[in-house]
């Protein structure tokens, strides 16, 4: 009885200390960089003596700011054109391709078990043997999507999965054009999916280093940057790049957190919520 | 006529859903397709719809061939079994759905859902969403979006189905109503016979994929064509046996001892097999020891159903033979326990050959 009492009274600081140790295991090496960029002695800020020094740095060091633009782009892209196509090959599969759907599906994951260096030197022969294309910009950012597009259509098929397509055929009867269906009655019930693909594929691709890598030859990415700090010494401006995409990240992540709160943006459709608040 | 399907066939996979229908409807014409679950009702109107090729044969709209014609073309519009209306969208937003694809004026727009939110007594509930919605006021805003764009026809597809029996026998007179107003086809898919009989002008009984009859809904109820439509619409006492003596003007058939004369030979000879169907409401009650009528047989009275204006009665002969009877119930009956003589006129004995069941066409 006195046993199961002191069981019970810490079972809360027990949680609550796990709870602890979770986060600080996930936020302390970006604390330590975010205290690094805005101190003195970035490269152990123990005490901090506050300084915009590094982020100074980085607004003067063009190498950066290129490689931060070209990650945007790389991301950006890749992710759009990932989220389209596995958009259209999950409609496909789901739609049309009847029994065949196991067969198909598995031949658009397989490119995820393709070894990412394997993947990017290959696509630097291909590419530049059959499509003329040399190591630039545009040819990573191909590579990319191939790699993306498994990811989104697994992202994507979770989604449509649950959708029911009857919606559509009603819409159709109601004098709807195919297009028109989808961007009144698809689109609407299966942005959520799209935009978890879209996001998973902008980090994914924003990151990469092994693909990029062959494919770029000279263009820096943030990845290929900071890879090749870690052979010439991690310069300040390293951190202070480090802690403003963070920065950027929780911006846009509370900014969300707010619209979602306020209920600006909805989530796809919360039956259950909207059905409580009558 | 308006509406025309000519051997409308559908296969799936190894199945045809539906076989070889034809159908001819007016333009003013509330006909019903009553069939019991999967014989192909909503593949059918799907056919009509457009959402479903047939495999075989030509849907004719209004005089034009739309056999081809994507639905979105085809200016009909469907109440569906699963109402699916759009989740995203207000009730509003769902009624004025098929109204913007037509790109109405605004004004006019909001004059017909006004409308369709008047009949249907859904005032109040324009802002709500579906899932905020009880399963019979998402089915009338389902059938409120099949009416406000006046379609060249409307498919129902068992739309009253979700509704308590007070609320649908009062649909079942509004949807006749408006179906009269509007002056266009309604094709209504259920497998409820009362639904069917209560509104229909005709009733295509579906069986298996084809149509079994296609008829007024008097000479359905009345004169069935077949074993399936008698068994099916009404309620009925069925008897099977073998033919003993025919001719001409009648017909004898002994079923398990039990010797049943029906007037006509509905083309039978001595020897075969036979179906003998006689409704509930032909079978009339006497006290012990009647003889008259072609038909008469002692039995007890096992049971007494009370259906509110009329009884159910569940007779028993001497030899486990059982059989109802429905009276009116004018007066007393005769209660459990008691003997009578059930007794029904030849004339109203259906006959029908026994006929190997050939299921689905395959
Ligand atoms: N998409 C499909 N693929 C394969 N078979 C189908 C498909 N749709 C329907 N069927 C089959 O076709 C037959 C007719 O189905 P249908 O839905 O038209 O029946 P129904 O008369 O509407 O039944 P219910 O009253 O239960 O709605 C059934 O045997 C069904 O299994
Ligand atoms: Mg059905």
């Amino acid at each position: 009885m006195a046993k199961g009492n002191i069981a019970r009274k810490l079972q809360k600081p027990a949680l609550i200390g796990t709870m602890l140790i979770c986060y600080l295991f996930l936020y302390l090496p970006i604390l330590h960089i975010g205290l690094g960029s805005v101190s003195k002695n970035y490269s152990f800020p123990y005490p901090p003596q506050l300084t915009w020094a590094t982020f100074e740095k980085l607004a003067e060091n063009t190498l950066y700011q290129t490689a931060l633009g070209n990650s945007l782009l790389i991301g950006v892209l890749t992710a759009l054109l990932s989220t389209l196509l596995a958009c259209l090959a999950t409609m496909g599969l789901l739609r049309h391709a009847g029994r065949h759907t196991v067969k198909f599906l598995i031949l658009f994951i397989a490119p995820l078990f393709v070894a990412e260096v394997l993947l990017g030197l290959s696509s630097l022969i291909f590419n530049g043997l059959f499509l003329q294309l040399g190591g630039n910009l545009f040819s990573a950012i191909l590579a990319n999507t191939v790699h993306c597009f498994s990811y989104a259509l697994l992202i994507i098929a979770t989604q449509l999965y649950r959708y029911d397509w009857r919606l559509d055929d009603a819409a159709m009867v109601f004098g709807a054009t195919p297009l028109r269906t989808f961007f009144e009655v698809t689109l609407p019930l299966i942005w959520p999916g799209l935009f978890g693909a879209f996001i998973v594929c902008f980090i994914m691709a924003f990151n990469n280093l092994e693909i990029s890598f062959y494919l770029l030859g000279a263009t820096p990415t943030l990845p290929s940057v900071a890879w090749g700090a870690l052979r010439y010494g991690i310069k300040p401006e390293l951190y202070a790049l480090a802690s403003g995409v963070n920065v950027v990240v929780f911006l846009v992540l509370g900014v969300m957190f707010v619209l979602m709160r306020t209920g600006a943006v909805r989530f796809g459709h919360k039956p259950e919520r909207e059905r409580s608040a009558i | 006529m308006y509406i025309s399907l000519q051997g409308i066939s559908k296969q799936y996979a190894s199945v045809w859903a539906i076989d070889r229908v034809n159908m001819a409807i007016a333009k003013q014409e509330f006909v019903s397709l009553l069939g019991p679950s999967g014989s192909g009702k909503t593949t059918l109107l799907r056919v009509i719809a457009g959402l479903e090729k047939p495999t075989e044969g030509r849907v004719l709209i209004d005089g034009q061939d739309v056999t081809e014609l994507p639905p979105h073309k085809r200016g009909v519009a469907m109440v569906f079994q699963e109402f699916l209306l759009f989740p995203h969208r207000t009730v509003r937003e769902n009624l004025a759905f098929p109204l913007r694809m037509m790109k109405m004026p605004k004004a006019e727009m909001d004059e017909r859902i006004d409308w369709a939110l008047g009949i249907l007594s859904l005032q109040g509930l324009d802002g709500r969403y579906p899932n905020q919605l009880s399963g019979g006021q998402q089915q009338r805003v389902a059938l409120g979006r099949g009416l406000v764009g006046r379609p060249k026809v409307l498919l129902l597809d068992e739309p009253l189905a979700n509704l308590d029996r007070e609320l649908r026998q009062e649909m079942e007179v509004e949807i006749r109503r408006y179906q009269m107003k509007l002056g266009i086809p309604f094709i209504y898919v259920t497998h409820n016979q009362e639904e069917a009989l209560s509104m229909s002008d005709r009733i295509a009984v579906v069986n298996k994929g084809h149509v079994e009859d296609f008829a007024e809904r008097t000479t359905l109820y009345d004169k069935p064509k077949t074993a399936f439509i008698a068994q099916f619409v009404g309620r009925s006492n069925k008897f099977e046996g073998k033919v003993t003596a025919a001719d001409g003007g009648s017909c004898t058939i002994d079923a398990g001892g039990l010797s049943l004369t029906a007037s006509g030979n509905g083309g039978l000879k001595p020897g075969d097999a036979a179906f003998a169907f006689v409704k509930n409401e032909k079978v009339a009650l006497a006290p012990e020891g009647f003889v008259g009528e072609d038909n008469s047989l002692p039995c007890t009275v096992r049971d007494v159903i009370l259906r509110g204006a009329y009884a159910e009665y569940l007779l028993e002969t001497s030899d486990g033979l059982g059989l109802v009877a429905s009276r009116p119930r004018s007066g007393e009956g005769p209660s459990i326990g008691h003997a009578v003589v059930a007794h029904w006129a030849s004339g109203d004995v259906d006959l029908y050959p026994v006929k190997p069941d050939l299921g689905l066409r395959r």
